[in-house]
């Protein structure tokens, strides 16, 4: 953005926004203890949770009023990934709602039912959010029966015969790989099926980048509760800058990162046409600051915090995962540069005339 | 939640159109020539052609000197003047300090100082830092001695910026070496045609010029005594958390919310230029923004500059000046050695926007309180971390050198 541009800078959050946040952080709090994440562990789902995550609305909160969806945006959307990023929920739910919301999009009456099973849950979606030409390891697709993507014309819904392999990785993603050529292939009639995939991987992006946010913040309590106490020669390690010191560095990050989240998802509810890879400069921003964050936080607990034992290692982990799920980083630091150099000229002449 | 471009009504317009036209007609080059020349980061001729408009304080009512704008007059003034880059430094520790001397100045000089504050022919500039002691104020051993009516001042002060071109200094002294740290302290606002001020320039390889000034045996009238004697530490925290930028915003969405901006905008003015110089086919006839790793890099710049614009408070300042120097480093990284050329130059790149971003961003981390100040407040006042006792934190500690 322009910082010349005369614009309102107002990141309060609503009381109805401020509801929500509460709301799901009391949810995750209570319902996704680390003891859960591990349980879920290596597949990174727990039916049970998911669940519970329908019975709240999660699943239906984004979705339009016309599909039974209470109509709420991504900037929602984003304060529910916080949370969930902050307790590691192993649920599927950010790739589920921007699937179902792409399917709603697409306004082809032939998917309505798919979209009401996914809104009550019955059905879990998982999204491929490269364009889905061959073979491509989807992020959610072992629990995910139906996966929404483009094929490069148009919009298809890809449904495995049965439960698709588990690939183990090291973020307990529940990936899995689809292939189109060995699975029922459903054409979706839209009317610009590539701009509505477009769409639907900034959503995941802004969204992402919240639950990166959130869970970096999640690590960084863990780490401030053990320097807190731990001593070395005497001295509480919290009190030496050497710790305290990389520990404002994660804050910093964070504050940032969530600020830079919700500015992507306020773009994308209400002028989606501003700076087409914002959202992709948010997710490049988060997964930075989650890499960066989850790393210290477990190194100032030192070599406890690199065991398996340490919750820090469940945060450190799945940085990395949640981050790369919608392809390389270094994908959306070109796009965002390309856009630079597209928006170049309009700048030059909107500041010198 | 509101990130919306704002909508000019006939009088914001007007404004709008009075500052574009301001910009043009006194931002000269003959004010930028003059501005490389002396690294003043002020220029008298505009900053009193500022104050006929009652653009030094803006939001104060005319029959004050002010414009009486709005919060959104304020705004439109702070951005157009950014993007013609105005000499600001002067005009930022003026207005720095005006809080405190409308709140702390004795009657019989409040005034008459703050009429010509409106009008610009009284600028302040800050007396903190002391060549032993970098960022820690409070640690300040320049003497304050009562002598009848009068204070007499004796000691010396390092980075006092606009010093040569100010009226006044707002003064931190020790009062009472016998007190502890923080409450032995007075501050004054000195004039700086006293006799015994000796005003020395220093110049930053940014080209910005500062200066140490030492105060030998100088004499004030009581009546330049801000608040009570002793009670300096008062009269200093309202600036001081203001340049931290810490306290309440205003919801409404005029303010900045980094307090790093001032340094992205500076990284903004170089990144276009670099872009200019990306989308320039070279001899070959190709251009840099052809290879894929030089528009990558450019957006990871561009990223890195979104995230400093909206990292709010203490952390906003880390980031802003951090990723001033990343940034400084990576354009010039990207130009090579043409890129080096001076600003100033005809052949300097883009203007020497780059190569001056890289001399420059070098302050961002120290002035107005060292990056780790900062994560100093981020440490105890966000994260709730143990504070570590030093041996000067709460007392005087002289004997160190």
């Amino acid at each position: 953005m322009d910082p010349h541009e005369l614009r309102r800078l107002d990141f309060t959050l609503s009381e109805d926004h401020q509801a929500v946040r509460e709301a799901f952080a009391d949810f995750f709090r209570k319902e996704s203890p680390t003891t859960l994440v591990r349980a879920a562990q290596p597949l990174g789902f727990d039916a049970e949770l998911w669940r519970k995550t329908v019975d709240v609305g999660a699943t239906a909160m984004a979705l339009p009023e016309e599909h039974d969806g209470d109509g709420a945006g991504i900037l929602e959307l984003s304060l529910v990934a916080e949370e969930l990023g902050r307790s590691l929920a192993p649920v599927p739910l950010i790739e589920h709602v921007v699937a179902s919301r792409l399917l709603a999009a697409t306004g082809d009456p032939a998917v309505a039912d798919l979209i009401a099973e996914a809104a009550a849950g019955e059905r879990i979606l998982g999204i491929a959010l490269r364009p889905l030409a061959g073979r491509q390891l989807v992020s959610t697709a072992a629990v995910a029966e139906t996966v929404v993507g483009f094929d490069g014309e148009g919009v298809v819904v890809v449904t495995a015969p049965g439960a698709r392999p588990h690939e183990v990785n090291q973020s307990s993603l529940p990936a899995a790989w689809v292939d189109p050529a060995a699975e029922s292939v459903q054409r979706v009639s839209s009317p610009d099926a590539a701009a509505l995939h477009a769409r639907a991987q900034k959503e995941w992006k802004a969204v992402t980048a919240a639950a990166l946010a959130g869970m970096t913040e999640g690590a960084l309590a863990l780490g401030i509760e053990f320097v807190r106490t731990r001593e070395t020669m005497g001295v509480v390690i919290g009190k030496l800058q050497g710790v305290s010191f990389q520990l404002a560095d994660v804050r910093i990050g964070i504050v940032g990162a969530r600020n830079y989240a919700r500015r992507a998802a306020w773009l994308l509810d209400n002028e989606p046409e501003t700076e087409p890879h914002f959202a992709a400069g948010a997710l490049a921003y988060a997964a930075k600051v989650a890499t960066e964050g989850v790393q210290i936080s477990a190194h100032v607990q030192g070599g406890l915090g690199f065991t398996v034992e340490a919750d820090a290692s469940l945060y450190f982990l799945r940085a990395k995962g949640w981050s790369l799920a919608g392809g390389p980083i270094a994908d959306d630091a070109r796009a965002v540069g390309e856009s630079l150099l597209a928006s170049r000229a309009g700048r030059l002449a909107g500041t010198r005339a | 939640m509101d990130f919306s471009r704002i909508e000019l009504d006939a009088e914001h317009q007007r404004l709008l159109d009075d500052v574009r036209a301001f910009a043009a007609e006194h931002l000269t080059p003959e004010v930028f020539a003059h501005e490389l020349e002396t690294g003043d980061n002020f220029n008298e001729k505009v900053h009193l052609a500022m104050g006929e408009r009652g653009w030094i304080m803006p939001h104060w009512p005319k029959e004050r000197g002010g414009a009486g704008l709005d919060r959104l007059g304020v705004r439109i003034l702070d951005v157009e003047l950014g993007r013609a880059r105005l000499p600001h430094v002067t005009l930022g520790t003026t207005r720095l300090v005006v809080r405190a001397v409308e709140k702390f100045a004795s009657d019989a000089i409040r005034d008459d100082i703050l009429a010509g504050v409106a009008k610009g022919t009284v600028r302040f500039c800050l007396g903190y830092t002391e060549p032993h002691g970098g960022s820690d104020i409070a640690g300040a051993r320049t003497r304050a001695v009562k002598d009848g009516s009068e204070w007499v001042i004796n000691g010396s002060k390092m980075f006092t910026t606009g010093a040569h071109n100010c009226q006044y200094t707002f003064l931190i002294t020790r009062s009472d070496p016998t007190l502890p740290k923080h409450k032995g302290l007075s501050m004054f606002l000195v004039p700086l045609d006293s006799p015994g001020i000796e005003i020395r320039g220093i110049r930053a390889f940014s080209g910005e010029r500062t200066n140490m000034v030492f105060y030998d045996d100088v004499r004030l009238d009581e009546k330049y005594l801000l608040g009570e004697p002793n009670g300096g530490w008062a009269v200093l925290r309202g600036p001081l958390d203001e340049e931290h930028s810490i306290g309440d915003g205003n919801p409404d969405g005029l303010d900045e919310v980094s307090i790093g901006w001032m340094f992205a905008r500076e990284i903004d003015d170089a990144l276009q230029s670099v872009i200019e110089w990306a989308t320039t086919p070279r001899a070959d006839g190709s251009r840099p923004a052809d290879d894929p790793a030089v528009v990558e890099r450019l957006g990871r710049v561009q990223i890195e500059l979104e995230a400093a614009l909206v990292t709010p408070g203490p952390s906003g300042r880390v980031k802003g000046g951090e990723t001033t120097v990343w940034v400084g480093a990576e354009l010039l990284d990207l130009l090579g050695i043409e890129g080096l050329v001076s600003q100033g130059r005809p052949g300097a790149l883009g203007g020497g926007q780059a190569e001056f971003l890289h001399r420059y961003a070098q302050g961002t981390v120290t002035y107005g309180g060292t990056v780790e100040v900062f994560r100093t407040i981020i440490a105890q006042h966000e994260l709730g971390l143990p504070r570590m006792e030093y041996p000067g934190s709460k007392l005087l500690v002289t004997s160190a050198s």
